[in-house]
């Protein structure tokens, strides 16, 4: 295969950016231009559900890169340009004006769109969601003083919008069938932690389904709980349950496509000269999709690796962060891969870590407010160390030294 | 701490363990931000505290291999160059002359502004 000289990217989240950084930090010397729907430059989206949403950021203090690294790094931004379509046989993608250019390769960064309701009345526009700086702008205007705030979802996003709007003097509502969200990847302990602390600061937490929605009158949005058990009322209603990947370029272009666009080592897609990452890539093999904000960056850099034919780096384990309520919630790996746990702090005062093993090997931690504790326990799953869950739980133990040999 | 026109007197040797950090206040470093004086295996580096990205010390990071990772964000830097190794920090963040002298660990604040990162 020839090596590449003009590399489309479509998209500009984190993985559009950190494929862009990662090829020219790698060597890669031709052309280099990314295509995204939105205007304006590449913005960093988890500060959406939080400082911007709170109004302490702006547009500026959220940018991925700034303008001049554009410029200096030689790749083309070509903003407010959707591509209509892929066309890797012919080696270019098709622009929304119908102009065809050149690209000998394309990495799909399509991310995806925000999932409405699936019931009557869920894709009503009363009913935002929160995925691009427009949506969180429109929501922040909302969140005033004693505006009745109905948030559906009580995951990531949901959950750090709920915290906002009650920090804003919003009376907020939060709605989820699961009795405990996120208990499969941060386990029982902190997920109840972390839910509790919703109806602590004020929330009115309800455990239910959504039957329908409602908008009798413009300005009043009625959210129908399951069952029939309950209708409650909103000024505003915001939906965070998850996304559809954005695999239309992919499924077009007859690339693999199964709960995201299939990717491969290096990024790879079915077409040779396809690659894909971030929020609509699915790693073969793999269960989900890893929408977070490390998997792009390092989708990024492992695209650039299988674009150039280099060695690709090894990945570590999943790692997230969320903020709500002034803690932070912080995970390693997937609580549910582990067989036993062990508890470090007091869970009573609010900070403390899980960490869960398998064997004598650490596979996930989940924390609230213990920074230290996680970067540890990257490192331990990542290395694979043996670990003494009892050291593990010991205080007085600085987990540095379980990771010198 | 102490400082005089040597500059500023920030501890002695073996007072920062090996893989922690000190910070020095803003209002001894007199220019701004705190500074962090790093102990990386028995090497120690000097940068200024605030990540270039978030608003978190960097003295509270992890401290290894001449790095130190954010605690907020995980962005990484160079203890040495200051310079950003991945994102989400895009700017270096200034870097402070250390000496070791006489049993004690100093630290000379530099007075130019950080240089961008640039690319």
């Amino acid at each position: 295969m020839s090596s590449p000289r003009r590399v489309a990217v479509v998209g500009a989240g984190l993985a559009a950016v950190s494929t862009c950084d990662a090829l020219r930090a790698q060597g890669y010397d031709g052309e280099l231009v990314l295509y995204c729907d939105e205007r304006g430059l590449p913005y960093d989206r988890p500060p959406l559900s939080k400082d911007v949403l709170l109004g302490k950021s702006g547009r500026d203090d959220i940018l991925l890169r700034p303008e001049q690294w554009y410029e200096g790094q030689r790749v083309g931004l070509r903003d407010g340009t959707p591509v209509r379509a892929i066309r890797p046989r012919e080696s270019g993608i098709e622009l929304a004006d119908g102009s065809v250019v050149g690209a000998d390769r394309v990495v799909l960064a399509t991310g995806g769109t925000p999932r409405t309701l699936p019931v009557p009345g869920g894709d009503d526009p009363a009913v935002r969601v929160l995925r691009t700086w427009e949506d969180a702008e429109r929501l922040r205007e909302r969140l005033l003083p004693d505006a009745r705030v109905t948030v559906v979802g009580a995951g990531l996003i949901g959950a750090e919008t709920a915290a906002v709007a009650v920090a804003l003097g919003c009376r907020v509502t939060l709605v989820d069938p699961v009795p405990v969200p996120l208990a499969a990847v941060v386990g029982e302990g902190v997920a109840r932690a972390l839910h509790s602390r919703h109806t602590a600061e004020g929330i009115e937490v309800i455990t239910s389904g959504v039957e329908r929605v409602e908008r009798p009158a413009a300005g009043e949005v009625l959210v129908h709980l399951a069952g029939g058990s309950r209708v409650v009322a909103a000024d505003t209603v915001v939906v965070g349950i998850g996304i559809r990947p954005a695999t239309g370029l992919a499924e077009a272009a007859g690339l693999r496509v199964d709960n995201g666009v299939v990717v491969h080592a290096g990024q790879r897609t079915s077409h040779p000269n396809v690659f894909a990452v971030g929020d609509v890539a699915r790693l073969d093999g793999h269960r989900v999709r890893h929408e977070h904000w490390e998997a792009a960056q390092q989708g990024g850099e492992a695209a650039a690796s299988g674009i150039l034919g280099r060695p690709l780096q090894q990945a570590g384990a999943p790692w997230f962060w969320s903020d709500r309520h002034g803690s932070r919630l912080e995970a390693v790996g997937t609580m549910a891969d582990a067989e036993r746990t062990a508890v470090r702090g007091a869970p009573d005062s609010g900070a403390f870590t899980v960490f869960g093993l398998r064997g004598d090997r650490l596979v996930a931690a989940a924390a609230i407010d213990r920074a230290r504790d996680i970067k540890a326990a990257r490192r331990l799953v990542d290395r694979g160390v043996a670990v003494d869950p009892a050291r593990l739980a010991d205080e007085g133990v600085d987990l540095r030294t379980l990771l010198k040999r | 701490m102490s400082i005089t026109h040597t500059g500023i007197r920030v501890a002695a040797v073996g007072d920062i363990e090996d893989g922690e950090a000190l910070k020095v206040p803003a209002e001894i470093t007199g220019h701004g931000d705190a500074i962090a004086v790093f102990h990386d295996g028995g090497v120690y580096y000097a940068l200024d505290d605030t990540c270039s990205h978030g608003q978190a010390s960097l003295a509270d990071g992890w401290i290894e291999d001449g790095e130190v990772e954010c605690p907020l964000h995980s962005a990484r830097f160079c203890l040495s160059s200051g310079r950003p190794l991945c994102m989400p920090a895009t700017v270096t963040v200034r870097a402070h002359r250390v000496e070791v002298r006489d049993g004690w660990i100093w630290v000379h604040p530099a007075l130019d502004s950080a240089e961008e990162a640039g690319g």
